[in-house]
């Protein structure tokens, strides 16, 4: 692993509206090329994060640090393309195809309003290598037959295909997806699980040649099977935790009470859920139970695991390399 | 459909052919619900040059009504659907004009006539002008709400995709707007013809308007059904073609309905 392994860096973010206080001293450094789940009671600020990931919402407190593939760094403040976002609702542009919709990003960013206007026989030009790159990446996405197709006429599977084809287009640092397959059918969320497993794969091997890995995700779900299944790494965030012993009156916010490698599959190996009982136990117990409000530090032994070398994936790359080393110890919220 | 749509249109023939024929049983010169034969000279008569004036009265009545009716639609639907946007767009523009337009848009332009009147005179520009008022707090209201009924999310995602403010306007918010605008736009064009007919027919020399009231107060309806029929097929003309429009530049936009 090189310095550039932090792509994305939530450092003490707090976040309320009002006197509802949402988040409280997030900490979290994500690795380039993981697929981290993030999972979390319902209302306890997860799509928040996201939005202060994105940019949508800047945190009240602290910042969202955003490393470039080339080694720059940016605080999060507005949306910008180094972040790509696929919604529940797939937010897809109803006027356009799903070639078209997947095309509009490389429009958007590699040509200005007065180029299109002005230098209308290059834009023709530039926007068939669009067109075709784009249906290129529907090919690969199996959605070739639908490339002609408007929004309204593809089911949820396939619009949610094109949103997240419509996100990789621009090959974002971070790729958040919020809860994306929630409104979908039990196989069409497989189906898209097992895409979204051909990506990490990807990034496995990229990370083999020694090369940045493509792809880092960052996914919301209620889903814990999914985010075991999904994930290298599962964070969990939760307003229980033992705020009582900071001197407070009322819980300050959600914080990271969750931490863990997850096992990391291959995108044609079919997922034992039932040996993922463990797991699912110890984050409902860390996370989800209103009663146990002592967390112990050994829910959050991600950085632990990574530096002893029991990171699988991308980050059994280089175990204990320099991410896990250069990592602060407050990052996950330690100590808590 | 069709076949209905003909059926219903030939029944309403029918039904004022029985009309007439009862009426001039009773009284053979009656013209307050002339004959086909009669309407044929009402037709003859809007379309011959006039002994007098050597003028057609269909041809100059139907110039200066179309002028006034597409330049008071023009400035006003332009003007609507840019002030619209804006509105929905930048939140000073909206502040300054949503309160003055939903006060305005509560106001009858046909009752405000006599202020046209002593503004602009009784030239085109006071037609035009009461048009473009009667049909722009509507219509503008109209786009501004369908601007905010954009997702969000669709807008940050833009953002994402590397967007700038100026093309998130132009290539996302005024695309999706476009079928609700066009909806807006048919949905006008009805009650700016009933301002224009109003103010013809009260401070107008020609114009359709003039000449329905000329002719009525004549009781030569064999005059005034055709000029209305007129107005009714101009009026569905119009529709239809705006219908045209729509799936031509929407077609992504799913039918629900006329």
């Amino acid at each position: 692993m090189s310095n550039d392994d932090i792509v994305l860096a939530c450092q003490g973010i707090h976040h309320w509206f009002g006197d509802n206080k949402v988040l409280y001293d997030v900490n979290l450094d994500v690795v380039r090329g993981e697929i981290l789940a993030l999972v979390g009671p319902s209302g306890c600020g997860k799509s928040t994060l996201l939005r202060a990931i994105l940019g949508t919402h800047p945190p009240r407190r602290g910042k969202v640090v955003v490393t470039h593939a080339n080694g720059t760094s940016e605080e999060a403040l507005r949306p910008g393309r180094d972040r790509g976002i696929v919604y529940q609702c797939y937010s897809l542009y109803p006027f356009l195809t799903a070639r078209e919709n997947v095309a509009i990003g490389l429009m958007f960013d590699q040509t200005s309003l007065p180029f299109r206007f002005f230098l209308y026989p290059q834009w023709r030009l530039m926007r068939r290598r669009h067109l075709e790159e784009a249906a290129d990446l529907l090919e690969t996405l199996k959605l070739a037959d639908a490339i002609h197709r408007y929004p309204h006429e593809m089911s949820g599977g396939m619009c949610q295909r094109v949103a997240v084809a419509q996100a990789l287009i621009m090959k974002p640092d971070v790729l958040l997806l919020d809860e994306p397959f929630g409104a979908l059918d039990e196989a069409t969320r497989e189906e898209l699980q097992r895409m979204l497993l051909t990506l990490y794969a990807e990034n496995c091997q990229a990370r083999r040649r020694g090369e940045p890995p493509p792809y880092t995700i960052i996914i919301v779900t209620h889903e814990l099977n999914e985010a075991i299944y999904v994930g290298d790494r599962v964070v969990g965030l939760s307003q229980y935790w033992n705020w009582r012993t900071e001197g407070r009156d009322h819980c300050p916010g959600a914080t990271i009470v969750y931490d863990q490698i997850s096992p990391v599959y291959l995108p044609d190996e079919e997922p034992d859920y039932g040996s993922f009982f463990r797991q699912r136990t110890e984050i409902r117990h860390a996370a989800f139970d209103p009663a146990v409000l002592e967390k112990g530090d050994e829910l959050r032994r991600f950085w632990q695991d990574v530096r002893e070398g029991r990171g699988q994936g991308v980050l059994a790359a280089s175990p204990g390399g320099e991410a896990a080393a250069r990592r602060p110890e407050a990052a996950t919220g330690a100590g808590r | 459909m069709i076949a209905l749509g003909v059926a219903s249109v030939a029944a309403m023939l029918g039904a004022y052919t029985w009309m007439s024929n009862r009426q001039h049983r009773a009284n053979p010169e009656d013209t307050t619900i002339p004959a086909w034969r009669q309407m044929a000279e009402g037709v003859k008569r809007a379309v011959e040059p006039n002994a007098r004036t050597g003028e057609r009265w269909i041809v100059v009545d139907a110039k200066a009504t179309a002028t006034r009716l597409f330049l008071g639609l023009a400035c006003g639907l332009g003007g609507a659907a840019i002030l619209g946007l804006l509105m929905g767009c930048f939140e000073v523009v909206e502040a300054v004009f949503v309160p003055p337009l939903s006060l305005l848009a509560k106001i009858p332009p046909t009752a405000a006539l006599a202020v046209f009147f002593v503004m602009a005179g009784t030239a085109t520009e006071m037609f035009v002008a009461m048009i473009a008022f009667g049909v722009l707090p509507t219509l503008a209201q109209s786009v501004y709400l369908a601007v905010r009924d954009v997702p969000r999310e669709t807008l940050y995602k833009s953002y994402t995709l590397g967007a700038s403010h100026t093309e998130v306007i132009w290539n996302v918010i005024v695309r999706a707007v476009l079928p609700r605008l066009i909806d807006g736009i048919r949905l006008q064009i009805g009650p700016a013809m009933v301002y224009l007919i109003a103010a013809e027919m009260v401070c107008a020399d020609l114009g359709f308007g003039y000449r329905i009231r000329l002719q009525s107060r004549l009781l030569n309806m064999n005059v005034v059904y055709p000029y209305i029929a007129l107005l009714a097929a101009f009026g569905f003309v119009m529709d239809f073609s705006l219908r045209r429009l729509q799936r031509l530049v929407c077609p992504w936009r799913q039918e629900k309905g006329n």
